[in-house]
């Protein structure tokens, strides 16, 4: 190995793997400067896949891939007492699960920080958004309602993990059956109004990295997800701190992004339910 | 109930000593080091290797071989039932230390001392023979992951009912 010349810039002389893992901030910003991957093109590289029915035991499910991040939603439905400032609602409960299994930093013992985090923002987001009406769940109005308890697990995680959750859980959303119920012979379909899609994106100064994955997401110093529906309707919008301040027309920028990408995963996700065999 | 008809089908239509279909994919999850996707009918698993890397709890270390860990755990949706706990149980603890040891046996751990091989197993789908299909995914994910091993190491559970001997 040489020595560095006077801007101190070993890459002339080191093999590219070592560089990217020494310096990976000086790394990504040359990468970007020459190269069109991310921010031009960035779809055609994180490509997005979709399964409905993943698994059979459940009420509804999907299996959901955005590049290497992989999450299993699966729903289960129970009958439950609803609360009593709430006789007419079922409910619903969401949580995002983390094993060892999904990445090398999630240790047994020591819990992810960021899936309580997802789970309550997944949670927001499909309870704003009126995707699900909660009247629709109950069932004897203050005796019986259902409860719904959505599932998803993390089996590879490689960035944009809130993405990748809300794929999984509106797709195994939209399918859903609601079981027969042998007290009053009911039993209804529950169609999906308005479809979600997320959309989560790194900036830097100057440089806005869409659906990052988890080699940038550790160099990245801020980040915002978007949330949009099918008409375009602003869900949420999330921008957690960071030393990095979005100035209107970024944000713009990337509402802009997210519109294109809503597109492109309606039609994934309607691909998915559409092959899906139903029982 | 009848389990096996008077014509030797069981419920599935298998005969008694017929075994489940089973499929089977490496490579499934691109961080871990190894790993596999094991299904033996209905029951479907997933496990990852993680190793050998850096022991994390120094007093653990094992200056003469590497040291082989495991989890088990079942996901809230793979019975019928919703599961409360599905780590952390007895039934889970058990298991675990069961493929531990089953393991352990079988790689070539005095290759790499001082180091940590971690299995990570996951239950999706749960339709019987859980701890098998297990042990089946461990050992194609320990071999994805290029871990030096004596042999491969399968396993398949079987029972008896009412004096008629039933395979997995």
């Amino acid at each position: 190995m040489g020595t560095p010349n006077a801007v101190g810039d070993w890459s002339s002389e080191m093999e590219v793997n070592a560089f990217r893992r020494l310096f990976p901030l000086r790394y990504y910003e040359r990468h970007l400067s020459e190269s069109a991957r991310y921010y031009c093109v960035p779809w055609s590289v994180c490509l997005a896949f979709c399964l409905s029915g993943a698994v059979a035991s459940s009420d509804g499910s999907a299996l959901a891939k955005i590049g290497s991040t992989t999450m299993l939603a699966a729903i289960k439905m129970e009958v439950m007492t609803p609360p009593v400032d709430s006789p007419e609602d079922g409910s619903i409960a969401v949580e995002l699960h983390m094993h060892p299994i999904c990445s090398p930093v999630v240790r047994p013992g020591r819990p992810a920080e960021v899936a309580p985090v997802i789970s309550k923002q997944l949670f927001d987001s499909l309870l704003s958004s009126g995707m699900i009406d909660l009247k629709e769940l109950s069932l004897i109005k203050g005796k019986a309602a259902w409860m719904v308890y959505l599932d998803i697990y993390c089996l590879d995680a490689d960035g944009a993990l809130f993405d990748a959750a809300l794929l999984s859980a509106v797709a195994a959303f939209s399918p859903l059956h609601i079981p027969v119920v042998s007290l009053n012979d009911e039993g209804r379909m529950v169609m999906v109004s308005e479809e979600l899609e997320g959309e989560k994106l790194d900036k830097e100064p100057e440089l806005h990295l869409a659906d990052p994955t988890f080699e940038e997401e550790s160099i990245m110093e801020t980040f915002m997800t978007v949330v949009l529906n099918l008409s375009g309707q602003l869900v949420s919008l999330y921008k957690p701190g960071g030393p990095v301040l979005a100035h209107t027309s970024a944000i713009q920028e990337c509402v802009a992004l997210t519109r294109q990408r809503t597109k492109e995963l309606k039609e994934i996700i309607d691909e998915a339910i559409s092959t899906m065999q139903i029982d | 109930m009848e389990y096996v008809s008077p014509e030797g089908l069981r419920i599935d239509g298998r005969r008694p000593m017929e075994m489940r279909k089973l499929q089977a994919e490496i490579g499934v999850v691109a961080k871990a080091d190894g790993s596999a996707v094991f299904e033996m009918g209905n029951t479907k698993v997933i496990a990852a290797v993680y190793g050998p890397r850096e022991v994390q709890n120094r007093s653990q270390q094992l200056n003469d071989q590497a040291l082989v860990r495991c989890e088990y755990s079942m996901a809230n949706f793979s019975t019928g039932d919703r599961m409360r706990k599905p780590k952390g149980d007895r039934r889970s603890t058990e298991i675990s230390l069961v493929i531990r040891q089953t393991m352990e046996a079988c790689i070539l751990t005095q290759l790499m001392p001082r180091s940590q091989i971690d299995i990570y197993v996951q239950v999706l789908q749960a339709d019987g023979g859980t701890r098998s299909a297990c042990i089946n995914a461990a050992t194609l994910a320990l071999a994805d992951a290029g871990i030096p091993m004596r042999d491969f190491v399968t396993s398949c559970s079987a029972g008896y009912l009412n004096s008629t001997p039933l395979l997995g």
